[in-house]
């Protein structure tokens, strides 16, 4: 019995190996390249800790670094708190079906949602800086947290809410003891999910972020299109290590299932 | 008695109030975004009082240079989504039907560069690609070239930034459709007699078809609309609509045209999507009939 033919083994073999050197590749070489003492682009001149100094030092990257740990605290938080509880207060409505329009936010291309955005708050005369920015991410925040949320919800068997509420327990008991606990590693695995994908964020972050608030990413991109500082590679290091953080993070909680298959 | 009454009609709205925040939320900062973005589109100039319906804005759009932009544009997100397709379905096919007890750590290592922002993902091939970068450096140690070139501002530079930041998003639905697959389909189509080219045409391929569809969807929609990475990896030579869109709305300020640009930089690729799905669910039609 043979499932797969020779030809198939290999150019799987061939495409797995190639694509995980492909997407390697320029991550090991921008980790390296951070500790060289060199400049931007000369050759290797040795081991140094210099652009890293140099970036603790940098009043800018700090200001960005702020900006983004404020705006990516805040809107996980807002997209928790508002999707948790609009996805147990629609089932208790039993209206279940109204949670999947939040579905369509990973639809809508951030551009489109970062341009609609820009001219709700300027017609609005909303203030940019930190609000529009937490506005934005929660916006995301929120169809990414839903669906967690929701098919974490599915899985909750009903017996185990009967039995409370039979046992005595009354509705908001039931809900602190028996259904947030069962919510748990869905709610863990969206927060960190929204976490990154806030710190990461660039192009909502671009349009609804106005002129004096500056995040990471726009930090970055604004570099690159300027003029390049060496403290850069530096910075992506830093930014790949929280990002691999949250997905260890994942791993080691055993959640990593809940962001895979949300979608 | 009151008060009881009053609690059960305090529990009653608890609900309404506990679910309001988010629906609202939903309403005000992203269905009334696009609705007003729809409608100014339409609209001749709303600062003043006689404003009037209008397709202008699109007229404006029926123009050489916007089909060029709107081909490039096309091109580039077709173009992501098959290279994204081909690289991207073995990878799925590995990791559901063939890792095992790795399938982990091969999903870990697949998200893990995409947790982290695009930007530095588009920095680091910058970095490896640029006048004196190190794919600069060993050609001209291998004598491929004299001296330093730089390999970014062309097509290529932009193709491959593109795979490489939108390549996940088309192996994880395909992983999870591969992998919800009953595996004794095929162990019974090769009990049967089928060649591993007939296991793969005739159920793999046809059981991974939302997988496909789902994953060109969420490659090619965001890729038409794309403006940072051919921005930052091709230079200025091409426009795309993305470009497109910022200029008309932070440079000149034209909300109504650069409106119109982004109904259609979100209504092409979704046509798109559904020409493509309604191009296989024909064929699979077709197929069923003979």
């Amino acid at each position: 019995m043979q499932m797969e033919s020779r030809i198939g083994r290999y150019y799987t073999a061939f495409v797995m190996l190639a694509v995980y050197l492909f997407l390697y590749l320029p991550m090991v070489v921008l980790v390296i390249f951070s500790f060289n003492d060199g400049d931007f682009a000369g050759g290797w001149k040795g081991f140094s800790l210099r652009w890293y100094l140099e970036m603790v030092q940098s009043p800018d990257i700090l200001d960005a670094l702020k900006a983004s740990l404020i705006v990516a605290s805040t809107s996980t938080l807002c997209s928790l708190v508002l999707g948790t509880f609009a996805v147990i207060a629609t089932r208790w409505l039993r209206l279940g079906k109204l949670v999947t329009l939040f579905y369509a936010n990973v639809l809508v291309p951030d551009i489109v949602l970062g341009i609609g955005l820009l001219c709700l708050f300027s017609v609005l005369n909303f203030p940019f800086g930190y609000k529009s920015l937490v506005v934005g991410h929660t916006v995301v925040g929120l169809g990414f947290v839903v669906p967690i949320v929701s098919s974490r919800f599915n899985q909750i068997d009903p017996i185990l809410t009967e039995a409370s509420l039979d046992l005595g327990a009354t509705q908001w008991q039931t809900m602190r003891r028996v259904v947030i606990p069962l919510l748990t590693p869905g709610l863990v695995a969206a927060g960190l999910l929204v976490f990154t994908l806030s710190l990461d964020d660039f192009v909502i972050s671009f349009f609804c972020s106005g002129t004096d608030v500056e995040t990471l990413s726009v930090f970055v991109f604004n570099q690159i299109k300027n003029q390049i500082d060496p403290c850069i590679n530096a910075l992506s290091t830093c930014m790949l290590l929280i990002s691999s953080f949250a997905v260890l993070c994942l791993v080691y909680l055993n959640i990593l299932d809940e962001v895979v298959h949300s979608d | 008695m009151r008060f009881s009454a009053m609690r059960h009609h305090f529990t009653e709205h608890v609900p309404f109030v506990l679910a309001m925040p988010a629906y609202l939320w939903q309403m005000y900062f992203l269905i009334v975004p696009l609705f007003f973005i729809a409608a100014i589109s339409f609209v001749s100039d709303m600062s003043s009082a006689s404003w009037f319906f209008t397709l202008a804005h699109y007229g404006e759009l029926v123009d050489k240079t916007y089909f060029k932009v709107i081909f490039n544009s096309a091109l580039l997100s077709c173009l992501t989504g098959a290279l994204c397709l081909f690289v991207g379905y073995p990878v799925a096919y590995y990791i559901a039907m063939k890792a095992r007890r790795f399938k982990q750590m091969f999903l870990v290592f697949l998200i893990l560069p995409s947790w982290t922002s695009f930007v530095v993902q588009i920095y680091s091939w910058f970095y490896l690609l640029q006048k004196h970068g190190m794919f600069s450096n060993c050609a001209a140690l291998l004598h491929l070239t004299d001296g330093p070139v730089s390999l970014l501002n062309n097509y290529g530079a932009t193709l491959l930034g593109m795979v490489y930041c939108y390549l996940p998003f088309m192996v994880l639905p395909l992983y999870t459709v591969l992998e919800k697959m009953d595996k004794r389909l095929l162990e019974a189509a090769a009990d049967l007699g089928a060649s591993p080219w007939q296991i793969f045409s005739t159920i793999v391929l046809p059981l991974s078809r939302s997988g496909i569809k789902v994953g060109l969807a969420l490659v090619m929609v965001p890729a038409f609309g794309e403006f940072a990475i051919p921005d930052l990896m091709g230079g200025v030579k091409d426009m795309y609509l993305g470009r497109v869109i910022m200029e008309k709305f932070l440079q000149f300020r034209n909300w109504h045209s650069g409106a119109a640009v982004v109904m259609l930089s979100f209504l092409v690729p979704i046509f798109m999507v559904i020409l493509l799905g309604v191009i296989v669910s024909m064929r699979k039609h077709l197929k069923t009939e003979e």
